[in-house]
């Protein structure tokens, strides 16, 4: 191996000597140095630096800011780095130990994030029943002729509502990978049982819904309501049931950073929610000669704005937490 | 450490001689005719540095050189020795295979 080793060090070492500032002789061939252009402007995907960890952008900020400079000086499109930058920094979140947002002694904040998110998907997704307006594309169409807020607030909300259940997804298979995993070599049969409860308590109600007779009699309005009741129960005991098998089994660093970029995804997308909501609530009542009854707006807006600042407020807890000890199987 | 492609293109282009961010890109473009973008490189900057894999050298102006560790460079050697093994024995394996 030392022998091995000879040529490498040894350029290494002719290396160290050509570190003056300046590229070694060798690379001015390939034009490495940047034509000089002091006054050159930022250009825009550098904004995208934003989206870094902290202490990451701290650290590799003002010299990934200078090469997007250079690279754009060079001739470099802008929008293939744009993407590139927004990927680097997914990856800097997910995969260094400078972008950690979830530990093993962050668990509070994700099942926080995790029962907030929750009541507010219930409460936007009952809303959205309740309207009444979509998804048919015929009512769609009249909406967006008579009351043009309606379906731009609708496709925010379904952009955002996307948003957060694609993120939800990928945190729940990356959980229930090390769950399954973990139930497996601890034999917990129970761990397998909770994790099916989601499942189950869906298919149960989804299907009894399927049963309820139709009709507008009090039996079937008192059925109605008992099966929405019952299907709000459903939700918290599925949702506890993922909580402890969150607070039970053990998770790689790499899945609780994957849960730290989620919990941050869905919060982003609650924010976006409730701003669609209120904004529209606001725009749809100027614009309305005779508004009506406001109160279904308001709650629902008042549960989305709770729920959302309840979520931030556990994702700021996660960052002021103790710096977690550096994962070596995480390179 | 996992040895992605941008991860043995920086070390291979480190051997030979610190660089700074924009030089690293113009000398794998040229060797390798790969353009890795901002974020990729700097990705893989930082998880060598992490690593120890690669260190930096005082900043000129805001570009950071960074050069190879005795540690990089070993395992640079080791990873590529492998490579070249399975790209000889790949080779050699192609040419004896029949043309259809």
């Amino acid at each position: 191996m030392t022998g091995r080793m000879n040529a490498p060090l040894g350029r290494q070492t002719r290396a160290a000597r050509s570190a003056d500032g300046n590229p070694p002789n060798a690379l001015r061939s390939v034009g490495s140095v940047p034509p000089p252009a002091p006054s050159r402007p930022r250009p825009w995907p550098a904004v995208l630096l934003v989206a870094y960890p902290p202490d990451w952008r701290a650290r590799y900020g003002d010299e990934l800011e200078s090469l997007v400079s250079d690279l754009r000086g060079g001739g470099r499109k802008s929008l293939p780095m744009a993407f590139d930058l927004f990927f680097g920094a997914v990856s800097a979140w997910v995969t260094t130990g400078r972008g950690a947002l979830m530990t093993e002694r962050s668990k509070d904040t994700l099942i926080g994030v995790l029962w907030n998110w929750v009541a507010f998907a219930a409460i936007a997704a009952w809303f959205g029943h309740d309207l009444g307006i979509y998804p048919t594309a015929i009512s769609a169409q009249q909406v967006a002729v008579l009351h043009p807020a309606v379906p731009d607030a609708y496709n925010v909300l379904q952009a955002a509502g996307s948003i957060g259940v694609v993120a939800t997804a990928v945190a729940a298979l990356a959980f229930g990978f090390d769950a399954v995993r973990y139930a497996a070599r601890t034999g917990q049969r129970r761990l397998f049982v909770l994790m099916g409860m989601p499942v189950l308590v869906a298919a149960v109600w989804l299907g009894g819904l399927q049963l309820l007779p139709a009709g507008r009699s009090a039996g079937s309005l008192w059925l109605a309501v008992g099966w929405l009741l019952l299907g709000v129960a459903g939700i918290a005991v599925a949702t506890q049931a993922v909580v402890t098998v969150v607070r039970s089994a053990e998770f790689g660093a790499r899945t609780w950073r994957i849960g730290g970029v989620a919990a941050a995804a869905v919060t982003a997308a609650m924010v976006v929610a409730t701003g669609a909501t209120i904004v529209w609530g606001i725009v749809e009542r100027l614009n309305e000669a005779h508004p009506g009854d406001a109160s279904g707006w308001l709650i629902v807006s008042a549960v989305m704005a709770v729920t959302t600042a309840r979520a931030i407020i556990a994702l700021l807890r996660v960052r002021n937490a103790p710096a977690p000890a550096e994962d070596p199987a995480i390179a | 450490m996992e040895f992605t492609e941008p991860v043995v293109l920086v070390l291979t282009s480190l051997a030979d001689g610190p660089k700074h961010g924009y030089a690293l890109a113009k000398d794998i473009e040229s060797f390798a005719g790969a353009k890795l973008g901002p974020g990729t490189l700097y990705g893989a900057l930082s998880r060598l540095e992490d690593r120890g894999w690669i260190e930096a050298l005082p900043a000129d102006d805001r570009r950071r050189p960074y050069r190879i560790t005795a540690s990089g460079a070993q395992c640079l050697a080791r990873h590529l020795e492998t490579a070249q093994r399975v790209a000889t024995t790949g080779l050699s394996r192609l040419e004896l295979r029949p043309t259809p």
